[in-house]
């Protein structure tokens, strides 16, 4: 059931911007970018693709398949969480790679290293949390969700690329194995928050979406 | 047996309220559910579908109560909401791959031969279909996965006279073995008088009436004039019953 949901996602759902926001972990080896934008692109991919929905009708389809309305939630849902992991896996190797090639570091904000994608987490799980229990008032109104979770997003963000800035954090902004111990709590805290924040997200969008007339 | 049957069907929103609606459709006939605009005909159909909350009322579909086995009933009907396009820019072959998965008897020869019977390219997009092409390929889905009822939200709408007729006659020809029913809403009611063995009536969210084609047009019969003899045709009744004299 998991593949016919996340197969009718993907082939007929998804907005082809969904895929190319995912393919922006590449950014990560720019020699100087704010890498927090790997983040905001990762999220503009589901608001794109829940407006394309809107215009295909893809919620009414799912309504007439052979599945519960929690499926069609839990559908959104697997789209979303595929499009934020795609997103950081493919920025992984380049996370590596320019280390090897880019050694002076990244002048414009944090490198792209283990609190990184702590922070990364966090922001996905934000957005999770107040995007999808948005859109699912109503399944239509995806501006308003998106205009509500994207700012909150985005200041996890700022903080991010902002506090590295500071002498105090520069342990944050290190690719040296030796502050790897450091932030490695961050990427755990964040994984943990991105697991909770989605599950408690999925619960409160089926819950609400029961209630919604199509 | 009733492969439908609707109790008291209740909605209620802040302008408008589908009241106590109650029917049921035989195994083998076609229903037409008329009423004009806005009587709640689509609201009908969506709330036997689950697809807005009832405050009132129950469906039983096959003899389930629906909407506590709503993924194994769906599994037997196909749904034609007329208005609603989707995925106007996919190819049908692909809607097609992706919904068939959903079906645990998917039929992939009786899906080739519909398509064929209906002259359906699967390597046109749905943009590329009219209007009658879009619900066949609706029924040609709904027929490959062996459906037993099915809900048609007018399928007859923006149709030419000539698709109107083929579509009505598909319909007749769908029910002729005696294993499927159509319940289908239209505001067309020349296409009842073609294909409908039962027709069910709702005036402003309220059942009028609900009965076989003969006995519904009987039950009219205080709406003919001083002198009319011939039976009233189904246009009659709603526009006599619908006649509305504003005071301007």
């Amino acid at each position: 059931m998991m593949f016919n949901l996340l197969n009718k996602e993907i082939r007929l759902a998804a907005h082809p911007n969904l895929f190319v926001f995912a393919l922006m972990g590449i950014l990560v080896i720019v020699p100087a970018y704010p890498y927090g934008m790997v983040f905001i692109f990762a999220c503009l991919g589901p608001y794109i693709t829940f407006m394309y929905g809107r215009e295909t009708n893809d919620i009414y389809y799912s309504a007439l398949l052979p599945i519960s309305k929690r499926d069609i939630v839990k559908s959104k849902f697997l789209l979303v969480c595929l499009s934020q992991m795609v997103s950081l896996l493919i920025s992984l190797p380049f996370t590596f790679l320019r280390i090897i090639i880019l050694p002076s570091g990244n002048p414009a904000g944090i490198e792209a290293n283990a609190a990184f994608y702590g922070f990364g987490f966090l922001t996905f799980a934000l957005f999770n949390l107040l995007f999808m229990t948005e859109f699912f008032k109503t399944a239509y109104k995806a501006g308003r969700a998106f205009l509500a979770a994207i700012i909150p997003a985005a200041l996890v963000v700022i903080a991010m690329e902002t506090m590295v800035h500071f002498p105090m954090f520069e342990w944050m902004d290190s690719t040296k194995a030796s502050d790897f111990a450091r932030q490695l709590p961050f990427l755990i805290i964040g994984i943990i928050l991105y697991a909770l924040g989605t599950w408690t997200a999925y619960k409160i969008s089926a819950k609400r979406f029961e209630k919604v007339d199509l | 047996m009733d492969l439908l049957a609707v109790q008291g069907i209740t909605k209620r929103y802040s302008s408008f309220t589908l009241q106590d609606i109650s029917f049921s459709l035989p195994q083998g006939k076609i229903m037409g559910f008329i009423g004009k605009n806005g009587a709640g005909k689509t609201t009908t159909l969506k709330s036997i579908l689950n697809m807005v909350k009832l405050d009132a009322g129950t469906t039983q579909m096959f003899g389930l109560n629906y909407y506590e086995n709503e993924q194994r009933c769906k599994q037997e009907i196909g749904v034609v909401l007329g208005e609603i396009d989707f995925y106007k820019q996919k190819k049908l072959f692909s809607i097609t791959d992706v919904t068939k998965r959903f079906y645990r008897a998917w039929d992939d020869t009786a899906y080739c031969k519909y398509m064929d019977a209906f002259a359906l390219d699967p390597q046109k997009r749905v943009k590329e279909l009219s209007s009658g092409m879009k619900v066949k390929y609706m029924l040609a889905l709904a027929l490959s996965h062996h459906a037993k009822l099915f809900i048609l939200d007018e399928p007859t709408s923006g149709l030419d006279p000539v698709s109107r007729n083929d579509l009505l006659g598909l319909f007749r020809q769908l029910v002729k073995s005696g294993e499927r029913s159509i319940l289908f809403s239209t505001h067309i009611t020349t296409d009842l008088e073609k294909c409908a063995d039962l027709v069910t009536y709702i005036k402003d969210g309220k059942l009028l009436k609900s009965a076989e084609t003969t006995e519904f047009i009987e039950s009219f019969s205080f709406l003919k004039t001083l002198g009319e003899t011939a039976p009233l045709s189904i246009d009659e009744i709603m526009v006599r019953t619908e006649k509305v004299i504003y005071d301007v």
